[in-house]
């Protein structure tokens, strides 16, 4: 599958920001703000 | 080389390729796809006949394409076995109307247009992976012209020039108007510890005792030229290395702190005028040099992706193979039987690179001597009976340690123990549960949270923490005197990637306000990439959690080296700050909702039973 754009959340202090994501390509994350790595994938909002 | 070419007990393959290597350490299969040369090697004499009528001109790569050479050629003069080669792409064909003049003058009659690639097979009980690197190329820096102005060189292209075996017979002269240079400079660090995207953030190691050793060569062949040289700082560490650094200065070599700005050439002269600042005057200095050097980086080789393949190796975050160990098996890849030494494990000289290749060697000796090897104790074994067929666990094994399931054959999956390096993983991804791990069973687990667990148990915080990585940052920081809060309560296991979905849920559904799941860093991961498992698997656990109304950040995530005391103190911190903001009602709405879920979990796991069950009687009856 090919990278594609989502939106990472930290859990440690609420940063949300944009980002790639490549499952055949996974990376460390780390939050820009605060350094954690508690770093979610929030998942696609489905169009209705 | 020679040496190599001659030992009895040494087969050289050389313009060959691994095609594949499968088994495991003892007995590992490969398979090498022996490229036709149509030149017979064994008959080949390298008289150079064929080389003086071949009418095709084409660039010498190892002169850098500073001179050509023949369609048939000798790729450089000491190639071991001494033969010529064709070079099929650029060859005029073998219809003797077209050209077939070499295959006339040949008086071996070694030449043969027909000969085609050819594949071996072989069993081997260790591999050395010595596949060298790639040199950084400077075209992205257009600020020094590289390719833009004739007088522009890498430090490779210099080698050539100045070598006495290179296309000009060590002539040293510069590529605009073939004039010996009076003034040349030199870059240092050009696509090395760069912080601006560009080139690599590593040191390449190399590059700073490389042009030291040019500036005398220069000093020694041409008295009398200008050398000067542009540097962030020269890095000369090793034996003697001093030395030749403060000889090179003694000589009249000029060291100037400064990497330049621009590079401009004079249309007319061709001549290249350095804007640079002079950080140790700081002053904006203007230098005319009559050549450029730009010594050029060490990189991981470009096909570096498909060796780590091979042989499940694992990379850094600079793309170079990792070790075992940094300090205890620095030489040892991660999987069992084999062993790296050279560039491909990080940019380093010939002497470092000789030291490692025969430690690699003794290495790899120590285990053919003995035969045998010892085994892990912690391996993870399957349950048959529970397995589904579904194969994940050979998929999410990075040792391909475990051989494919097949549903149709009735096969299970087999582990082999001897490539098993006791992740965890597959037993934390398996959806049957059908796989355990030795010494650290989900009972075994499930046992030491039910433990902590029993006594206040939203006074704790539950923490998962990898054996090499996390659980030793815990140590650092107690070796340390960190303070960390007491709450923090540390479960063990070999990797973050042996966190099952369930450790988590049942800490929470026992009331636990927080979990954490600690593990190492993705580029210290010491097993290849299972924390790749754990961060995916964390992403479902999130939003599970979501989905069941629990907050999901009272789930948290960090990668903690063994050198990060003072991080894993501040997580810990930070976790007993989360802690306060959980409530009593949030933790027993959370109990509530885990133990329905469980109940249904448990439901649907005896309906499926009950249905296999069915489904096997059915068989037999059948049968
Ligand atoms: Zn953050």
């Amino acid at each position: 599958m090919a990278p594609r754009p989502v939106l990472f959340k930290c859990l440690m202090c609420g940063h949300e920001y944009d980002g790639m994501y490549d499952a055949d390509n996974v990376t460390e994350r780390t939050c820009p703000k605060c350094r954690s790595n508690s770093v979610r994938r929030l998942p696609a909002k489905k169009d209705k | 080389m020679m040496d190599v070419g001659r030992h009895p007990n040494v087969e050289l393959m050389s313009f060959s390729e691994v095609e594949s290597v499968s088994g495991f350490v003892g007995n590992f299969h490969v398979t090498v796809r022996k490229k036709a040369r149509y030149v017979d090697p064994s008959e080949c004499t390298a008289c150079g006949e064929c080389e003086k009528v071949c009418p095709v001109a084409v660039p010498d790569e190892y002169q850098q394409g500073f001179s050509s050479r023949k369609a048939i050629y000798l790729p450089f003069p000491q190639a071991v076995p001494s033969s010529y080669v064709l070079d099929m792409e650029n060859c005029l064909g073998n219809n003797p109307i077209a050209c077939g003049k070499c295959a006339d003058v040949c008086e071996k009659e070694c030449i043969n247009y027909d000969d085609q690639d050819e594949l071996v097979n072989f069993e081997v009980g260790v591999i050395i992976a010595a596949t060298g690197m790639d040199v950084y190329d400077p075209t992205e820096y257009d600020e020094y012209g590289y390719t833009r102005f004739d007088n522009v060189i890498t430090s490779m292209e210099f080698e050539r020039l100045i070598c006495a075996g290179g296309p000009t017979g060590g002539h040293f002269i510069r590529p605009s108007d073939h004039e010996s240079p009076k003034s040349i400079g030199f870059i240092q660090c050009v696509g090395s510890r760069s912080k601006d995207g560009r080139g690599n953030p590593y040191c390449s190691n190399i590059c700073c005792m490389n042009t030291v050793k040019d500036t005398l060569l220069l000093c020694d062949h041409y008295p009398g030229v200008e050398a000067k040289v542009f540097y962030m700082d020269i890095r000369a560490f090793g034996k003697g290395f001093e030395d030749l650094y403060i000889r090179s200065k003694e000589e009249g070599v000029k060291y100037i702190r400064g990497i330049p700005g621009d590079v401009v050439e004079d249309s007319q002269t061709k001549n290249l005028v350095l804007n640079v600042e002079n950080t140790t005057t700081g002053k904006i200095e203007k230098h005319e040099l009559d050549l450029l050097v730009l010594s050029q980086g060490v990189i991981p080789r470009r096909d570096g992706a498909q060796i780590k393949q091979l042989l499940t190796l694992s990379s850094t975050s600079d793309g170079f193979v990792m070790e075992s160990h940094p300090k205890l098996k620095p030489v040892d890849a991660p999987t069992k039987g084999v062993y790296i030494a050279g560039c491909v494990e990080s940019p380093k000289d010939v002497k470092d690179s000789v030291t490692q290749a025969s430690a690699a060697a003794a290495r790899a000796s120590i285990l053919l001597n003995a035969g045998k090897t010892k085994i892990e104790a912690i391996t993870s074994n399957v349950d048959i009976e529970k397995c589904n067929y579904c194969d994940v666990c050979s998929k999410v094994c990075p040792y391909n340690a475990i051989l494919s399931a097949d549903k149709k054959t009735n096969k299970p999956p087999t582990i082999i123990e001897a490539a098993c390096a006791g992740c965890g993983a597959c037993a934390a991804e398996c959806p049957q549960d059908a796989i355990s791990m030795r010494h650290f069973t989900d009972e075994q687990i499930m046992a030491q949270v039910d433990a902590l667990l029993s006594v206040d148990p939203h006074k704790h915080l539950i923490v998962f923490a990898c054996n090499w990585c996390s659980y030793a940052g815990g140590d650092m920081a107690g070796t340390s005197r960190l303070q960390y809060p007491t709450t923090c309560k540390l479960i063990r296991t070999m990797c973050s990637g042996r966190v099952d979905e369930k450790f988590v849920l049942q800490a929470f559904r026992l009331g636990a306000p927080m979990v954490l799941v600690s593990g190492c860093h993705f580029s210290d991961c010491h097993y290849i990439n299972a924390v790749h498992w754990t961060q995916k698997r964390m992403d479902r656990l999130w939003n599970k959690l979501d989905r069941l109304g629990i907050r999901a950040d009272r789930l948290q995530l960090e990668w903690i080296s063994a050198a990060e005391g003072q991080k894993f103190a501040k997580v810990m911190r930070d976790m007993e700050e989360k802690l306060k903001q959980v409530t009593e009602e949030e933790i027993e709405y959370t109990m509530k909702k885990l133990e329905e879920e469980a109940k249904k979990e448990e439901e649907k796991k005896a309906k499926k039973a009950v249905k296999r069950a069915k489904v096997t009687q059915d068989q037999e009856v059948n049968a």
